[in-house]
């Protein structure tokens, strides 16, 4: 196993920027360290932060920028080997005990049955047989909504990038993916992943980024209308009593509902009409149409 | 980290330094293990060695590993290095600020901050005040609690677990959908001559609760605290998903404090941190800042327990409408009072009489290993949840 060739923008923290920036990808230079640390220590990432703040996207970008396959395993509940490692295709593999069973002996099906040929890879496997040019980006996301076991498994994994089937041998990762991890911290992640692992947080933008970030991704977006977009959902999001603050993740959709519209400027009937793309919570929703909506537009 | 590896002028010296700076930062309750300390020195020796910032994102980058740790690791990282090879000392920049969420230093609940390192000095502030027999205690005297009691809380624990169970544990049941079951199927399939007509599934059996723990830590609690503790422990232990956030006027966690320590050892370290706790309850304004800043935590299949005596000085309104939201996004609400075991007892406080119909039960220390027994009368099982 070996690490295999680092993309040019490995070489400096600089170019790691500029090459996130040419995917579109506004990076502050703490988090492009830790990428470009990442890279160059071949170590995973982990990425924590507040929900809808580009945690997923510097994955998509990472893969972009270098070329590479972007591999992707969305953790949830009782996500396990089967669906993260790999499975047996059972069913093909009944069916094809049932076509042999007169012209093989047992011994020739059982060896045919446990082949390659009927084992589904999924993404962890996938991701250390890679074998293109580049070595892949392996995206683990949300890892915090799996079961402690399964960071028991990845732990496993990461460690010595190999899985072993038990029917079929060790399968050695031919060069070492990079791996990023992301958490919304709905829970504590255990100390063994995170020891493992560099570390990095993402937080709400400040308006000036989030004005950029906004130009990056619509460039059709006029500068003026952009900034009082950006300063509104500031507003908002400093208000107390929200039960779930709009990350940029709402603001690009709820400027691209504005430039569906035909919008060039803030106005309350249209602002009051598409809250429900900032606001992804019934009470608030409700509040802030009905009475609050007026002040936080008003407010400087 | 070998002094060799490492791209300083003077070696031997800045390694020494290093290595005072990892201690202070485990002082200030930053785990750094040794492999961490091996990471800032690769990365350092890729990164420009008199570039400040760069040094301290590669310390942010490697040392921390929360959002607490982040800004435990600027803050330690300013007072340290204020002479780093000549260069003027500029604040934090505000990027990186914005980017690490507030710490609670422990003002919070009241819980005051760690103590600083011997060698930063500290700032020396004149206090002026007068004797009252009156004033309270400072902190919060902990006892262990007798063997026996913590035996029933264990037992209770572990009654709780099983009733609130919403997350799957380690066995398996049938299941409508889920992974094929070879040895089931195989069976089933002897009823139709060998023939495998139907697939038999499995899932994992629910077996594992999804804990959150808020302590009220207030003056008025002080002499609950032992108690309350011994409670709050054994549900950590025993419960793996379980968060403890401590509050008076303000919260914040507090589930280091448990992690991978037995009782005996937890207690002192915790007596310590609440030395100066007291003060009045906000109830509503700590529920407020808990939704704020954690609410992601709380899910459909959460339980929370809140421990507190429902003493409160904040706005009952308010009160009752951060409970309402806790009550939507949880699995259930378990208030924990410790005076709910007196004979005349009767939630007649304010925040209880608002709090009463949110709650799913309401039980005192000593009644909470009965509370989840087999002859439980207070409804909090699943048909409840």
């Amino acid at each position: 196993m070996s690490g295999g060739p680092l993309p040019a923008f490995a070489a400096s923290v600089d170019s790691v920027m500029e090459a996130l920036s040419s995917q579109r990808y506004v990076i502050d230079r703490g988090l492009a360290t830790a990428v470009y640390l990442a890279l160059r220590l071949e170590k995973p990432l982990l990425i924590e932060g507040e929900p809808g703040c580009g945690k997923t996207e510097i994955a998509k970008s990472l893969a972009a920028a270098a070329g590479a396959e972007l591999i992707r395993l969305q953790c949830y509940e009782g996500l396990d080997a089967s669906a993260s490692l790999y499975e047996w295709d059972y069913p093909r593999q009944l069916l094809s005990i049932r076509l042999h069973e007169r012209d093989r002996t047992p011994a020739e099906v059982e060896t045919e049955i446990y082949s390659e040929r009927f084992l589904l890879r999924r993404p962890l496997l996938r991701a250390i047989e890679g074998s293109g040019p580049v070595r892949p980006v392996l995206l683990i996301d949300e890892l915090d909504r799996a079961d402690e076991e399964f960071e028991g498994l990845l732990l496993e994994v990461l460690s010595d990038y190999q899985v072993t089937v038990p029917e079929i041998g060790t399968i050695r990762a031919k060069q070492v993916p990079w791996v990023i991890l992301t958490s919304n911290r709905t829970r504590e992640l255990g100390d063994a992943i995170k020891r493992r692992c560099l570390y990095a947080y993402i937080g709400y933008p400040s308006v000036d980024k989030e004005v950029e970030i906004l130009r990056r991704r619509l460039p059709e977006l006029p500068a003026r209308f952009a900034g009082e977009i950006a300063e509104f959902v500031q507003r908002l999001r400093g208000q107390d009593d929200l039960a779930k603050r709009p990350g940029v993740a709402e603001t690009l959709d709820w400027a691209n509902a504005l430039l569906a519209l035909g919008e060039e400027t803030l106005r309350a009937p249209t602002v009051a009409e598409t809250l429900g793309l900032l606001l992804k919570d019934a009470r608030d929703l409700e509040t802030y149409r009905k009475t609050r909506l007026g002040a936080v537009l008003a407010s400087p | 980290m070998k002094d060799a590896s490492l791209p300083f002028p003077a070696g031997q010296r800045v390694l020494g330094r290093l290595q005072g700076f990892l201690a202070r930062l485990r002082d200030e309750g930053v785990r750094v293990g040794t492999a961490a300390g091996v990471d800032l020195g690769h990365a350092l020796e890729t990164l420009p060695a008199l570039d400040r910032d760069a040094f301290r994102e590669a310390c942010r980058v490697t040392l921390a590993k929360s959002p607490t740790d982040l800004a435990r690791v600027d803050r330690v990282f300013d007072e340290y290095w204020t002479s780093w090879v000549g260069v003027p000392v500029p604040p934090a920049s505000e990027e990186g600020k914005r980017s690490a969420p507030r710490e609670r230093r422990g003002t919070a609940s009241g819980i005051p901050p760690r103590s600083r390192a011997p060698e930063v000095e500290e700032q020396r502030v004149t206090i002026e005040g007068r004797y009252s027999p009156r004033a309270p205690a400072l902190g919060h005297p902990l006892v262990p609690v007798p063997a026996e009691r913590m035996r029933r809380y264990r037992s209770g624990a572990r009654r709780f677990r099983r009733v609130t169970a919403t997350l799957p544990g380690r066995r398996w049941e049938r299941a409508p959908r889920g992974s094929i079951d070879l040895r089931r199927t195989a069976r089933r399939g002897l009823r139709t001559g060998g023939e495998w007509l139907e697939l038999a599934t499995r899932d994992r059996a629910l077996r594992r609760t999804d804990l959150l723990v808020l302590w009220d830590v207030s003056g008025s609690m002080r002499e609950h605290t032992s108690e309350l503790f011994a409670l709050v422990h054994v549900l950590h232990r025993t419960v793996r998903r379980t968060r403890v956030f401590a509050f008076g006027h303000e919260i914040e966690e507090i589930t280091s404090l448990f992690r991978g320590e037995t009782y005996a050892r937890a207690l002192p370290e915790l007596s310590r941190r609440l030395y100066g706790a007291g003060g009045g309850t906000q109830i509503a304004h700590c529920l407020a800042e808990f939704r704020r800043h954690w609410q992601t935590i709380v899910r459909p299949t959460t339980t929370v327990v809140l421990v507190s005596d429902g003493w409160d000085l904040g706005e009952t309104p308010e009160l009752a409408r951060e409970l309402e939201r806790l009550k939507q996004a949880a699995r259930r609400i378990v208030w924990v009072n410790p005076y709910a075991a007196d004979p005349g007892f009767k939630p007649e406080t304010a925040a209880l009489r608002v709090a009463l119909p949110y709650l799913d039960l309401l039980t005192s220390p000593s009644g909470f290993p009965r509370a989840f027994g087999p002859n439980r009368g207070a409804g909090v099982g699943r048909a409840a949840g």
